[in-house]
């Protein structure tokens, strides 16, 4: 495990920086032949001290710990124990190796039993900014069907959320998952449970519908968007699409045209509309 | 005997008899635990709206998601307001006590139990950074990571110097931690609590059931060997957990990078330019616009993000090449942090780079912070700690008995 530095070739001068104080412990790793043990406690002249197996030569006086310690009896339960953690390292990492890498000849054939293994709580993906990073400014805009206190209906124009979020996020160090995530991961589940269409594919389409309604129901509500009295009826959200300028110098061209996606109008349920949601 | 296999048998003693970087698992131990705590109280105003029981995605929603999948969340166990609260406290709480060490292994599996709870309650607000502290909590688990810098050590340093007086040390608060967390998993095995997915209720049983084993053993046998295996067995289970987690950061780097080599823009040296041009990620759009302002130099970073991540664990096999990517990593994140505006993605990632840091720099640098805490103590008029080191035998000692297992 060279990672851990434990190797021998360790630098002199890391190792003199290094040099255990009196009454310190030395980590398991250092190399331990090449500066004898400094006269340490009895009680930190544990295992851990002793020379590496490679230099058996010097004394090692301390009784021992681990496998060698035990009788045969107890080594066999310790040996199980070793092949039983060893091959579960081995069948998890390459679980996980199977479930990052691109779709292959063994996990098309086992597929099932990697997702059954994977699912729910080691589920990952590391495709940070690749195979290409976003270039499209996705914004999620809503308007409302608003009937005012005196009985009115009317319906204003839209608005901005992720204009919002991009504020909030502005000259901010520790930006909110609320106003990083929040909406632009749950129009990324609308778009992943529905077609271009908006036609549901996928059991969790009607999650995402609810779930997207009553973040847009929220920041409408927080925006004081139905006035005083007033209730939102419907609400209508739409997607639009711009493309991030080529860079300065580069020769590509991209249209700079928004496009719009808009979904159909949603009517919001009284108990939401009331502040149901916080 | 031949070669090959004294060298098998080497290993063996060295997997057994010992929990491979001390220092390295402390430092992740801190710094995962650290990044989620500093998450929980940044997120402290928004907790409501982000995984509250009214939240948009709403207690409900979660039902129907995880009467799906069965992912493990303790906030599915009641949808009340307090419930909620309790939690919420109590993953800040375990986060704050596995940060200092203090009984390390349940602190742990608290932590755990914190971290998935919140996370899979609401899987839609997470991020990069979400998913490696999931992941990591769980592993974190089966490691010894409280061997040096925590309260762990120097409470067995303690007792062991008062056993070398003569005293007897008995532990109260550890059989009084395990009885609780007894009664707990069991109240909730009862209710069906447990229904789900059975990977985290089956870590949770099975670190309560070794804790339990290892008081007992430590208690009622006089043989010394039972402990030692006890200790074996925790030893390689740790190592192991050790291994896992190296792996795993290697397949985040791998993966990071192997798919950016097949992205047209990371091939023609423009990618890093985007994500500064995107309004969720450019907190600072001078800043972007600055580093973008030479095409040379946005190829250049976008190259060399490239080849650090698909190099990083071919690394591994020289010290020195691995560390000089090392500091080009944890560099990078911490760019990533302000720049693109992801301060608990890259304080995790920072986190999990730091599993490879070199012993002789853990040890310097925990001497730095000692000496930072002596000067600021000494300055109050207080006394200087007696033990500039906490690193201990507590875990080598098999006749110790404790609920650090």
């Amino acid at each position: 495990m060279d990672a851990y530095d434990g190797g021998s070739d360790a630098p002199r001068e890391a190792e003199a920086e290094a040099a255990p104080e009196p009454g310190t412990g030395r980590p398991t790793d250092m190399p331990s032949a090449k500066d004898p043990l400094p006269g340490a406690p009895a009680e930190i002249a544990d295992a851990r001290l002793r020379p590496e197996p490679g230099h058996l030569a010097a004394p090692a006086p301390e009784p021992r710990t681990g496998v060698a310690a035990l009788s045969p009896r107890y080594q066999i339960g310790a040996a199980l124990a070793l092949a039983v953690v060893a091959i579960a390292v081995c069948v998890h990492i390459g679980m996980v190796f199977l479930h990052v890498a691109p779709s292959n000849t063994v996990s098309k054939t086992h597929g099932e039993a990697i997702d059954e293994y994977i699912y729910p709580e080691f589920e990952q993906n590391w495709k940070l900014f690749a195979p290409n990073p976003l270039q499209q400014n996705i914004a999620v805009h809503v308007r409302a069907d608003i009937r005012a206190a005196d009985g009115a209906e009317r319906t204003t124009g839209w608005y901005d959320l992720s204009a919002q979020d991009g504020r909030n996020i502005d000259g901010n160090l520790v930006p909110s998952h609320t106003q990083q995530n929040e909406l632009r991961r749950a129009w990324d589940f609308y778009v992943g449970s529905h077609d271009s269409d908006n036609r549901s594919v996928g059991p969790r389409s009607a999650l995402s519908e609810e779930y997207l309604r009553r973040i847009v129901v929220l920041r409408l509500e927080r925006g004081g968007a139905a006035g005083d009295g007033g209730v939102i009826e419907r609400v209508q959200v739409r997607s639009r699409t711009t493309n991030v300028e080529a860079p300065p110098w580069s020769a590509d061209k991209v249209s700079s045209t928004p496009v719009f996606r808009v979904l159909p109008w949603w009517s919001v349920p009284a108990a939401e509309a009331e502040g149901g949601v916080k | 005997m031949n070669r090959f296999s004294l060298s098998v048998s080497a290993v063996i003693a060295r997997v057994t008899e010992s929990a491979f970087g001390p220092y390295q698992t402390a430092v992740i131990r801190i710094g995962f635990s650290l990044t989620w705590l500093l998450f929980l109280l940044r997120e402290l105003p928004h907790r409501e709206e982000l995984y509250g029981p009214d939240g948009p995605w709403s207690w409900e929603l979660a039902r129907r998601l995880i009467d799906g999948n069965g992912a493990f969340t303790a906030l599915m166990w009641s949808d009340g307001r307090a419930w909620f609260e309790a939690v919420y406290g109590l993953a800040v709480l375990a986060s704050v006590l596995l940060l200092l060490g203090w009984r390390t292994r349940t602190m742990s599996v608290l932590f755990m139990v914190g971290v998935l709870s919140l996370q899979n309650r609401s899987v839609f607000v997470g991020d990069g950074g979400d998913n490696v502290l999931h992941l990591m909590s769980i592993y974190l688990v089966f490691t010894r990571c409280g061997q040096v810098w925590s309260l762990d050590a120097r409470r067995a340093r303690r007792a062991d110097e008062a056993r070398a007086r003569g005293e007897r040390v008995t532990d109260r608060v550890g059989p009084a931690l395990w009885g609780v967390f007894g009664v707990v998993l069991v109240a909730a095995a009862g209710t069906g609590r447990f229904d789900g997915d059975w990977t985290v209720p089956a870590i949770l049983w099975a670190t309560w059931a070794a804790q339990g084993l290892w008081w007992a053993v430590g208690r009622l046998t006089t043989s010394p060997e039972p402990r030692i295996l006890l200790d074996v067995i925790t030893n390689i289970l740790h190592n192991g957990a050790l291994l896992v987690i190296m792996a795993e950061a290697c397949l985040i780097y791998a993966t990071a990078g192997w798919y950016k080599i097949q992205g047209s823009r990371w091939q023609d040296g423009t990618a890093v330019y985007y994500p500064l041009h995107l309004d969720y990620f450019s907190p600072w759009p001078a800043l972007g616009d600055l580093m973008s302002a030479s095409g040379t130099m946005v190829m250049i970073v976008t190259y060399g993000t490239v080849l650090v991540q698909v190099a990083f664990p071919f690394t591994l096999v020289n010290r020195r090449v691995k560390n000089v990517l090392l500091v080009a990593m944890m560099t990078e994140h911490a760019v990533i942090a302000v720049v693109l505006g992801l301060p608990f993605f890259s304080l995790a990632m920072i986190a999990a780079d730091a599993v490879f840091l070199p012993t002789p720099f853990l040890r310097r640098m925990g001497g730095w912070v000692v000496r930072v805490r002596e000067a600021i103590l000494s300055r109050d008029g207080a006394a200087v700690p007696e033990q500039r080191d906490a690193r201990t035998s507590e875990d080598a000692e098999p006749s110790r008995v404790g609920f650090t297992a």
